[in-house]
């Protein structure tokens, strides 16, 4: 990927690195080391000084890092140990494993980037949304939507209304008890809310912005559910019907 | 009557909402001879590849579909207001990779190759549809098995798994960057 832009820095953090091959390949390509015959304890200390650098290890994230260390300490220590049989054949050597998997995982970086590539020239051919009409509702492929996805659709809106050079000296003042109610008042008269249309009703910046706390508000409360038919696009909102009744009966 | 045909095929591949295969073309046009529904299906593709027009036909997912022609993306994304789609994260990458080429394959043996565990972006590609489970191995533990999907061809468009790079191929990439690593 950017493999330039990463040897142009040296101060590089641990974060870029998606785990210890990658890593260990960053730093065996740096001291153009050959794969199939690394210099252990070389690059041992390289990965230990990377690890040093690290201030906080986050287990979670980094416990495979540490895992690679041992490993190369091992590693180190086999290498170290007198072997009863002085000329064993390659295939004994303690590094076969790990040469193995960071040739391996070269492979996986190569087919990544092809995909990469592949996503890119990809993504740059737009598809005609397909006929609402033709579909059913049952066959419609509904995704529940996350908090992101929420989101997403405010900034797809607020990217929208950028243009429209709005000039607002001061909005009315809303509530978000008000908005909530307004907004579940507006759903008993119409099963589905078009969110993104919704957004746009609004007066004002402040108003959507309510509008889009109450809507987070009322998912979370699990008093309505928010679908998305498929990425990129509006978010429905439903009544939870089994909700309301014991909320409001 | 070829005219007819191509004319016909558009029309198929227009109101489709999948990739279109060609079985299924021949299949609804089962009154024309094969030979001749597959001269115009090649020859529609032709018109569309050499006439300079916005739209594609292409083939992804096994079938034919309409895209817009890449060079014109800035223009689709101006009229969108989107700056630019959200991509695969580097992680989400490497695990689709790793799937597509050892499917069927468990989540124990996606984090073996890639040095670190994998459950959370296995769980982010399937809610992507990019990638299912097809069942369990009967191994302890039984652990479950993944594979790649169709949407995965389609957002990659890819026609069959068989257009993925071969192993020569990516063998050869290999040593053209040892090349320019010895040569730098």
């Amino acid at each position: 990927m950017e493999a330039s832009e990463i040897q142009e820095t040296y101060q590089v953090r641990l974060e870029i690195f998606e785990g210890p091959l990658d890593l260990l390949l960053f730093l065996i390509k740096k001291r153009k080391l050959n794969i199939h015959d690394i210099p252990i304890a070389v690059i041992t200390r390289d990965y230990l000084d990377y690890l040093a650098r690290k201030q906080n290890i986050n287990l979670n994230r980094e416990a495979e890092f540490l895992l690679m260390a041992a490993f190369l300490i091992y590693l180190k220590s086999q290498m170290l140990l007198p072997r009863e049989q002085p000329q064993l054949e390659e295939s004994s050597d303690p590094r076969q494993v790990l040469v193995n998997q960071l040739l391996e995982y070269q492979k996986v970086k190569i087919t990544s980037s092809l995909l990469r590539q592949k996503e890119e020239e990809q993504q740059r051919r737009w598809l005609r949304p397909f006929n609402p009409t033709a579909l059913s509702l049952e066959e419609e492929e509904i995704l529940e939507v996350n908090l992101f996805d929420l989101a997403e659709c405010f900034y797809l809106l607020m990217k929208q209304k950028e243009n429209e050079n709005f000039k607002i000296l001061k909005g009315r003042e809303v509530s978000l008890e008000k908005k909530m109610g307004e907004i579940l008042d507006l759903l008993e008269k119409q099963p589905v809310l078009d969110f993104l249309d919704y957004l746009k009703s609004q007066e004002s910046l402040e108003e959507a912005l309510v509008a889009f706390f109450c809507l987070l508000e009322l998912v979370r409360a699990r008093l309505v559910i928010a679908f998305q038919e498929s990425l990129f696009q509006t978010i429905k909102v439903w009544l939870r019907r089994d909700r309301l009744t014991e909320e409001r009966g | 009557m070829s005219e007819d045909l191509k004319g016909i095929i558009e029309a198929l591949i227009f109101v489709s909402t999948e990739p279109l295969t060609a079985e299924r073309i021949k299949e609804v046009l089962a009154d024309f001879p094969e030979e001749e529904v597959e001269r115009a299906l090649q020859e529609l593709k032709q018109n569309y590849d050499t006439n300079n027009r916005g739209i594609c036909l292409q083939q992804s997912a096994g079938g034919y579909l309409f895209t817009t022609r890449p060079e014109f993306d800035p223009w689709i994304r101006r009229m969108l207001q989107i700056e630019r789609k959200s991509r695969l994260s580097q992680a989400a990458l490497e695990t689709l990779a790793i799937i597509a080429y050892h499917q069927p394959i468990t989540s124990s043996e996606i984090a073996a190759i890639r040095g670190v565990d994998s459950t959370g972006t296995i769980k982010t590609l399937l809610e992507k549809k990019l990638i299912k489970i097809v069942g369990r191995r009967s191994t302890p533990g039984r652990p479950l098995v993944y594979r790649t999907t169709e949407k995965f061809l389609l957002y990659f468009g890819l026609n069959s798994l068989e257009d993925l790079p071969s192993e020569e191929e990516i063998a050869r990439l290999l040593e053209e960057k040892d090349i320019e690593q010895t040569e730098s």
